[in-house]
């Protein structure tokens, strides 16, 4: 459910976090991407950040500068002045990713969790299975017909957690037990209802399924996509997979090595709500967000 | 420049309060875990409290100055020598070039500051000379410090002869049993009262896989409220499981049974439940916190804890400090 008025939950002496409601709902995150801009805008003195979450949006204040309660009255405030989701309009870049589905790296990596690990269905396939799919085939043309949206990043930085905008993209997995101790660099995964992409290869639970050679952390902080950041996403960010071959893969992965590659991002987008939902409508005949 | 002769179990630069504002992309602020002593090493030294030290754990370093400069050492008893002297600690002190300063085991505390006038001078990484380890972001080269680098350091005069007087140190135990405030909160309406209770009377164990990013904690087992059980599917399948969420710095995070209070490298958000959190004023406590030692909750109002930590600041700062 979405609640009557977010929840102001303090978390010790420097936190308070904002519930909007306790379901997985893409509405929930623009009220707390929302949020955060409008907190960003007004300048409040003693807010340090904002962290949106999928339904929440978690706030950092300095006590020394603003008191729990003058946080709690700043934010109500805004909260009202937000209005419906409707209304939301946030700046929002799109970048395509090319994307190597069903790739070699991702699948040897479920082959050796199966045979050293525990046996399972191959990630792929358990999507298929899951979510009543036809095929892989199937999967992987709905999965590359979305844009996805990044509503927050977090757990490792610059990871991106990623809903998808359209409902036909919509699919669930559940994840690893025990987890993989290890995912390619790159790797593309569901988990729950979220996608992500592996910054780095790590240790991980989502059920993967693509590569893509394009990095979204910089370490270095000298590549210029990432405009003096070490991880290439915001909060509110879009993405879209497009599917290349193997062939196409190597020569981006090439260019990459090589520091030729050109980030393929469109800067000039805002993300509007009452817009989308619009278009949510025209598709399935229902006003609500799932 | 500070020369490492010996590293020490995992030393690094950091910074207070370290990388602020990069949170909502999954950056950890980093910085000192026992903040007090840490600003208490750089008042002592004439910097400003927030400025670039080194963090030494459980083992400490063996460094050589290439430089005379003045240095302060607070915290962890890591039985500092100066050439083989012993090094007063909680006092600035003035060092020649070519000496040799060696830190041992922690006797008493679990993590050493040592402060040099002028400050740690590597880059800043977003904002924060901080070292996050976890990522390899900041410090020298993103990670703790090696044998044979060299540590650059700002130039300053510092002076030497200075003391934080006993009632102004953090007083670190030495019986293994610590009380640790809590506030409650953000979720602690999803445990149940008996679990309320428990929490706060229970000893919680240190793990032995605690670090910088979280302290496991070993205790009884918890009992949930129904708002734990009668929830959406997209929570998650455990009672402690919630939708992904943000992460407050000091969450006593619940991983399924396993509280973890989540540190200065933790993690920025996750699926799991946050029923207290330690406020900023009591992480020198687990700064000092050896893994193996028991740890007593004891529950403060926000009001409280920011009170505690404001008294903390106005500590730290140089009119504090007496003659040698």
């Amino acid at each position: 459910m979405i609640y009557e008025q977010p929840r102001f939950l303090p978390g010790g002496d420097r936190y308070i976090l904002i519930e909007f409601g306790n379901e997985m709902n893409l509405d929930l995150n623009f009220m707390a991407q929302g949020l955060a801009s409008a907190v960003a805008e007004a300048g409040i003195s003693g807010i340090i950040e904002t962290a949106p979450c999928f339904a929440s949006l978690l706030v950092h204040y300095e006590p020394e500068r603003i008191s729990y309660h003058d946080v709690v009255r700043e934010l109500s405030g805004l909260v009202g002045a937000l209005g419906p989701s409707d209304d939301i309009k946030l700046p929002s870049r799109l970048f395509y990713f090319p994307t190597l589905y069903l790739d070699p790296w991702c699948a040897e990596c479920v082959a050796d969790y199966r045979a050293r690990i525990a046996d399972k269905v191959p990630d792929p396939e358990l999507i298929v299975q899951e979510n009543g799919l036809k095929d892989v085939n199937q999967f992987v043309q709905l999965h590359s017909s979305s844009e996805f949206w990044v509503a927050s990043l977090g757990f490792w930085p610059g990871l991106p957690f990623l809903m998808p905008l359209d409902p036909r993209a919509r699919f669930t997995a559940p994840k690893y037990n025990p987890p993989r101790t290890n995912t390619p660099q790159g790797a593309i995964g569901l988990g729950g209802a979220a996608n992500s992409i592996y910054p780095v290869a790590t240790p991980g639970g989502y059920q993967i399924f693509a590569r893509t050679p394009v990095p979204i952390w910089d370490q270095s902080g000298v590549n210029p996509a990432f405009e003096g950041d070490l991880c290439l996403f915001r909060p509110g960010d879009r993405i879209r997979f497009i599917p290349v071959t193997r062939e196409d893969y190597d020569a981006v992965a090439e260019q990459v090595a090589a520091g030729t590659y050109t980030y393929n991002v469109v800067e000039y987008q805002t993300f509007v709500v009452a817009d989308y939902k619009r278009w949510l409508t025209k598709l399935n005949g229902k006003a609500k967000v799932q | 420049m500070i020369t490492v002769v010996k590293p020490g179990l995992e030393t690094s630069i950091q910074d207070y309060p370290g990388r602020l504002g990069y949170w909502n992309q999954g950056f950890p602020p980093s910085g000192p875990m026992d903040s007090w002593s840490f600003r208490m090493a750089n008042v002592l030294v004439g910097n400003a409290p927030g400025a670039a030290g080194l963090e030494c754990q459980m083992l400490g370093p063996t460094l050589r100055f290439d430089r005379d400069m003045v240095i302060a050492v607070c915290g962890a008893d890591m039985r500092p020598t100066l050439d083989g002297e012993p090094l007063p600690m909680w006092q600035s002190v003035p060092v020649k070039a070519g000496q040799e300063l060696v830190m041992g085991a922690a006797r008493v505390g679990a993590r050493a500051y040592l402060a040099v006038a002028g400050g740690f001078a590597n880059d800043e990484r977003l904002g924060s000379r901080s070292t996050f380890h976890k990522a390899g972001v900041g410090g020298i080269d993103g990670h703790a410090i090696k044998a044979g680098q060299s540590l650059p350091v700002a130039e300053a005069r510092g002076t030497p002869g200075l003391m934080v007087p006993p009632e102004a140190r953090p007083a670190i135990r030495t019986d293994k049993v610590w009380d640790i405030e809590v506030c409650a909160g953000p979720n602690d309406d999803w445990i149940d009262a008996a679990g309320q209770e428990r929490f706060l009377t229970a000893d919680w164990r240190v793990s032995s896989k605690s670090d910088r990013t979280g302290f496991r904690l070993e205790g009884p087992e918890w009992t949930f409220a129904e708002k734990a059980y009668n929830k959406p599917p997209e929570h998650g399948s455990l009672p402690a499981n919630i939708i992904d969420h943000g992460y407050p710095l000091g969450a006593i995070n619940l991983a399924g049974q396993t509280p973890i209070i989540l540190v200065n490298d933790g993690p920025s958000m996750g699926g799991f439940i946050n029923p207290y959190t330690v406020p900023s004023a009591a992480f020198w406590k687990l700064g000092q916190t050896k893994p193996g030692e028991i740890l007593h909750f004891r529950l403060v109002s926000v009001e409280q804890a920011q009170e505690m930590a404001a008294k903390l600041t106005r500590l730290c700062v140089r009119e504090t400090l007496i003659s040698a």
